[in-house]
């Protein structure tokens, strides 16, 4: 588990498109992002297909670009955006109820912390903590208590680095909305990584 | 608390506390003008997102100067950007799950169907 995780540029897969070595080299990365961000197996195992349908259609286009899975990664991103769009489509936009008292608890009424619940301080430092694969454990749990689309903002906004105009336009909803989400997200995340890593003396062993 | 909240306690990390009668004064009057920290977190993710106006960042100044954990929740939004963009080069810590052999082959046959035509 801990072979460096760069993505390297494979010159073999660039100089010569064999799908079928791109399942092998790649299949097993795109997957698990799929499963990251679709939750369910067989729409992740769906997107991976589609992703290498698209690849094998346009891969005219592809060789020298850029690595083999970076440019793979980037047509799965759209298939998981698309998935998304349709899934809104379908149904009503709840998740903008998720957290509504926005942890109020953490607040005396007249809008101050409360001192008990501060924000906790955060040791080691990020740095130390993202070598750690338990960590990386501990953050996907927490993301996945997310509800799903509320998860999907957050990780266009801060795992795709996608502008929030993007995201208004492309999930068709408000920039209050969008800031609502994103808000309520990074409470949640902030909270839960609290709670079940920085405070848990648990990470020390190991 | 009596009334007015102490935004301010003992042993409070931030710049002004409350340790004299000028100080105090000053900690409640900025206290009553800068938005609560309630709001402040909102405002913070915000600002994560977007530039905020001269006069809100000027507020968010003199909120620091009086709060001891604006800027260790500031700090931690930026952590968990951080945190966040670096998932894609640790997927394979975040799961072992492959595609089931199964699944693979189905895969491969697809391309092979899909070159030929």
């Amino acid at each position: 588990m801990q072979s460096p995780k760069i993505i390297s540029p494979t010159p073999a897969a660039t100089a010569t498109v064999d799908p079928e070595r791109w399942v092998e080299e790649h299949g097993d990365y795109l997957y698990r992002y799929a499963l990251l961000r679709v939750r369910r197996p067989e729409i992740a195992e769906d997107m991976v297909q589609e992703t290498f349908f698209a690849a094998v259609r346009t891969s005219g286009s592809f060789r020298g670009k850029s690595s083999g899975r970076t440019w793979l990664c980037s047509i799965l991103k759209n298939k998981i955006c698309d998935h998304f769009r349709k899934l809104g489509r379908e149904t009503s936009f709840t998740d903008l109820e998720f957290l509504d008292d926005e942890l109020s608890h953490k607040f005396v009424p007249q809008g101050f912390w409360n001192h008990e619940h501060g924000p906790f301080e955060w040791k080691p430092e990020a740095e130390v903590v993202m070598h750690r694969a338990e960590f990386w454990e501990t953050f996907r749990n927490c993301l996945s208590k997310l509800p799903q689309r509320v998860a999907h903002v957050f990780m266009l906004r801060e795992m795709e680095g996608m502008e929030t105009e993007q995201i208004c336009r492309d999930l068709n909803i408000s920039p209050n909305n969008l800031w609502v989400m994103l808000h309520r997200a990074r409470m949640a995340l902030r909270e839960c990584l609290e709670m079940n890593w920085f405070k848990d003396p648990q990470q020390e062993s190991g | 608390m009596s009334g007015e909240y102490n935004p301010s306690p003992e042993g409070n990390p931030s710049l002004l506390a409350r340790r004299n009668r000028f100080q105090t004064a000053l900690v409640k009057f900025i206290g009553r003008h800068t938005p609560k920290c309630r709001e402040v977190v909102r405002i913070l993710s915000q600002s994560m997102d977007s530039k905020l106006s001269l006069t809100m960042r000027i507020k968010l100044r003199l909120h620091y100067l009086i709060c001891a954990w604006y800027q260790r929740y500031e700090k931690q939004l930026h952590e968990l950007r951080k945190f966040a963009s670096s998932v894609p080069d640790h997927v394979d810590d975040f799961s072992a799950d492959t595609l089931s052999p199964a699944a693979r082959e189905r895969l491969k046959e697809a391309l092979r169907e899909e070159r030929r035509e």
